[in-house]
């Protein structure tokens, strides 16, 4: 790969909380348009290793770069965060704002924009994730499904490089999952960079480029969707697999 | 009997009316400077330095763990003697707004810990600074919890500032014992006293206790 199509690239990152290991010799890397599927049991370091990268999680060894910036440096960090959508499991709407203004609060504080111009971008992306008409509903009102996929949007104004997503469905009650999914599934085929943690299992078949089984804070296999759910080399992730999709 | 003694009373409205702008004046502000101090405090609490925090700490246990009157008559009678002057007024305003200060201020922190951790995640990953999570995402939830905490600590404001007529200041309280020398009902002049007391903090109280109601509905 190019440096200039990489966009993610962990290099023996380690990471303990005390004598936990939670982070083992990470070394991945995420080309620019990927998306890369992370699944694996719970406590398995899935989580710690997405919000590694747009610094939410500090880690003790190892380098990692995202979009050129190299993550030791904590003063690049806040023009990389602009950079890099995270959404939440649990959303973590601001309450005391409606979803247009949840929307446009970074756009116009951080990034810059004004008012007028922020608000047009943050209609265009709650009329996409299909919210046209909850702009001016607090996230109170809104069904989880709503509330996640206001997050979505978000995220999306800051117009970001790459999107993480942290276990965005397991909040939602079943008949809301499908609703952010398609808007995932809709992202990736524009040709978003997403790291997605995960166990929808569909959503990885049909967008991801890679999936990756992490246990016990290590990555045990990546492969490509149809070789990882077909033919899975290593006995933990056919284990996993065997858990999760069997009922 | 009551009617005469009365009319006396009313007859010094001057003096009552005097004294209820005083205290409402010393209350008022040192409720604004209070405030102002008191928010910082919050701030400083809940932030992440845990010595700042700690020292802050302890500053507001000592004014909090102490009586008022010593704390009005340590402004008043001891700093003079380091060389500072101040005027009744002046030391009732700076000993009421340290208080309040100091209530406000744990307060505060109490609402801004109460903000759950993910709200600070989200305006962290968004790229903003320290100052605008706290104004734009943190400070505002953290006021919606602590407003009938706030209102109800307005009103044990107005109260304590009775006692600055321990050191000469026409308030409302002082405005009773001097009435009281020339109409020898001490009963009546205190009850009128009262009532003007409670006149300013019963609408308070109210507002408290629907705030807080309305509180609990908006976090369902």
């Amino acid at each position: 790969m190019g440096k200039e199509a990489r966009m993610i690239e962990f290099s023996g990152v380690n990471k303990w909380f005390g004598p936990l290991h939670v982070l083992n010799d990470i070394s991945l890397t995420v080309g620019k348009g990927e998306v890369v599927v992370v699944c694996g049991p719970s406590g398995s370091g899935k989580s710690t290793l997405i919000r590694c990268v747009n610094g939410l999680e500090p880690f003790q060894q190892g380098r990692l770069v995202v979009d050129g910036t190299d993550l030791s440096n904590r003063r690049a960090l806040r023009a990389l965060r602009m950079e890099v959508g995270f959404v939440f499991q649990s959303f973590n709407l601001y309450p005391h704002k409606t979803a247009l203004e949840n929307v446009t609060l970074a756009p116009i504080h951080v990034r810059g924009l004004n008012r007028t111009e922020a608000e047009a971008r943050g209609r265009a992306l709650l009329e996409k994730v299909g919210l046209g008409d909850k702009m001016g509903n607090y996230p109170h009102q809104l069904s989880g499904g709503q509330q996640q996929r206001v997050a979505i949007a978000r995220s999306l104004c800051m117009q970001p490089k790459v999107m993480l997503f942290d276990e965005p469905t397991s909040a939602l009650d079943p008949e809301m999952i499908n609703e952010v999914l398609d808007v995932m599934v809709g992202l990736a085929r524009e040709g978003m960079t997403m790291m997605v943690v995960t166990h929808e299992m569909g959503f990885a078949r049909k967008v991801a480029d890679r999936v990756i089984f992490m246990d016990r804070g290590a990555i045990v296999e990546t492969a490509p969707p149809e070789t990882f759910f077909t033919a899975p080399l290593h006995a933990r992730t056919r284990d996993f697999l065997g858990k999760i999709l069997h009922h | 009997m009551f009617w005469f003694y009365a009319e006396r009373i009313l007859g010094y409205w001057p003096v009552l009316l005097k004294g209820l702008g005083m205290t409402l004046g010393l209350s008022l502000l040192s409720l604004l400077i209070g405030a102002a101090i008191g928010f910082a405090f919050g701030i400083i609490r809940a932030g992440g330095n845990r010595w700042l925090s700690r020292a802050l700490g302890l500053y507001i246990d000592l004014f909090r763990g102490t009586p008022f009157l010593v704390q009005v008559f340590i402004v008043f009678f001891i700093l003079p003697a380091a060389g500072i002057e101040l005027s009744a007024f002046a030391a009732g305003v700076v000993a009421l707004s340290n208080l309040a200060a100091c209530f406000i201020g744990e307060i505060v922190a109490a609402g801004l810990k109460a903000v759950p951790q993910g709200q600070r995640e989200a305006a962290l990953a968004s790229g903003m600074t320290p100052a605008q999570q706290m104004r734009l995402v943190l400070m505002p939830q953290a006021v919606r919890i602590v407003t009938p905490s706030l209102v109800g600590q307005f009103v044990l404001l107005i109260k304590d500032s009775s006692v600055v007529s321990a050191i000469g200041l026409l308030d409302l309280t002082r405005s009773g014992w001097m009435i009281v020398q020339s109409v020898p009902q001490g009963l009546m002049v205190f009850g009128t006293v009262g009532l003007g007391y409670f006149i300013i903090c019963y609408p308070l109280i109210l507002l408290s206790r629907r705030l807080e109601r309305r509180g609990q509905d908006a976090l369902l």
